[in-house]
């Protein structure tokens, strides 16, 4: 498998390709809408309920890129919790 | 004792018994009593500086009068107006000497001053790659435009492209404003994967005018160092290899004498840029008359 294995993965992958960098991109959200449709943070913890989506995306994007883009996303989630809970502290403080 | 001996101990004297033979040891008191009687005689300064050892009458003592010329020149010292006029004139002549030469110091640190923006950082450097059309390109190649350099790799996943397009955004509308005085530029940090044809593939999806450049580890790492860039890609990495380079994702600001001016992030918008690059080439262009 290259990078991109998507419909030509004879040839050589190209994350040089904007069509092909957006083709990952587009899989990636339609993967991560399905983990939050199934309330799941962390890529690989849903289970089978989205395996099309991340068979998809597994196809379109380079394994590194999907280890950055699946850490990422728990990161975003720590971060957006972190923000929540000071927002409420800080209306808590205000009252 | 003589006379003249007592008549300087007179205030030392002053509680004790006057010596019937010391006649002019006085207290200051009469002294003062006895100027102002000798007035219409004597100069009156004599009185007025020495409050208490008196000028002895000359009638009585001929001899003091001479004597006390002396001790005036002793009281001056060294002080005379000779040497007061020369006291005065060389000080005079190290006020203009010094005051001289704060100007000169101005005038040099003034004159440093233009040639760099005050807490400019010294970032760049000599270097010496590859384009994307094969052909070498050097720092020299970076004078008579401003630049914008961007360094990343094409395997990027996603905050290089979205850097190189808002910087070929930022281009595009320089372009519209002042033609091509500005030059896009694209730097790889990821030399194992990132050869000429693939810079190629690459910077053509971009803008038509981005300069891609590659070249060996060393070359860009040593590139990467003289511009202040980090980046993590292993030496030893295969060109088949799927891996990710962690590095700086600012783009540099370069003038036309290939100086750094300003770095952007992934905070600034295309406008932030556009207008900072505005702002850059009025400044030149009210400095030398020209744009680039």
């Amino acid at each position: 498998m290259g990078w991109f294995s998507s419909s030509n993965s004879s040839e050589t992958p190209s994350a040089t390709s904007r069509k092909d960098r957006q083709r990952c991109w587009d899989s990636r959200d339609a993967y991560f809408a399905c983990l939050d449709a199934a309330n799941v943070v962390k890529p690989g913890d849903e289970g089978t309920a989205c395996a099309d989506t991340k068979k998809t995306y597994e196809q379109n994007c380079a394994k590194s890129w999907i280890d950055y883009f699946n850490k990422r996303r728990v990161l975003a989630e720590q971060q957006q919790g972190v923000l929540t809970q000071a927002k409420t502290q800080a209306e808590t403080a205000r009252r | 004792m003589s006379a003249r001996s007592l008549r300087l101990l007179s205030p030392l004297l002053r509680a004790s018994p006057v010596p019937p033979s010391s006649r002019h040891a006085l207290s200051a008191h009469h002294a003062a009593q006895r100027c102002a009687l000798r007035t219409a005689s004597l100069p009156s300064r004599t009185c007025a500086r020495r409050g208490y050892s008196q000028t002895p009458d000359p009638k009585l003592n001929p001899t003091q009068q001479t004597s006390s010329g002396e001790r005036d020149r002793a009281a001056i010292g060294v002080f005379t107006p000779k040497a007061a006029a020369l006291f005065v004139l060389t000080g005079i002549g190290l006020y203009f000497y010094f005051r001289n030469e704060k100007e000169k110091l101005l005038e040099q640190r003034r004159k440093e001053r233009e040639d760099q923006v005050v807490g400019r950082p010294q970032v760049g450097g000599p270097f010496s790659l590859t384009t994307h059309k094969g052909e070498p390109f050097t720092e020299k190649d970076l004078l008579g435009k401003w630049s914008l350099i961007y360094f990343g790799f094409t395997n990027c996943p996603d905050i290089c492209p979205e850097e190189l397009d808002k910087m070929s955004a930022a281009v595009d509308k320089l372009d519209e404003k002042y033609g091509q005085i500005v030059q896009p530029i694209f730097i790889s940090v990821d030399p194992a994967r990132d050869t000429v044809p693939q810079v190629a593939r690459y910077v053509s999806e971009f803008h038509p005018r981005l300069v891609g450049l590659t070249g060996s580890y060393d070359t860009l790492k040593a590139t990467c160092k003289a511009y202040r860039v980090y980046f993590s890609t292993p030496p030893n990495a295969q060109p088949g290899d799927d891996y990710l380079v962690d590095h700086s994702i600012f783009f540099y600001f370069m003038d036309p004498n290939g100086q750094f001016v300003d770095a952007f992030g992934k905070a600034s918008s295309v406008e932030d840029v556009v207008a900072r690059v505005e702002k850059e080439v009025a400044r030149w262009e009210k400095e030398y008359g020209r744009r680039v």
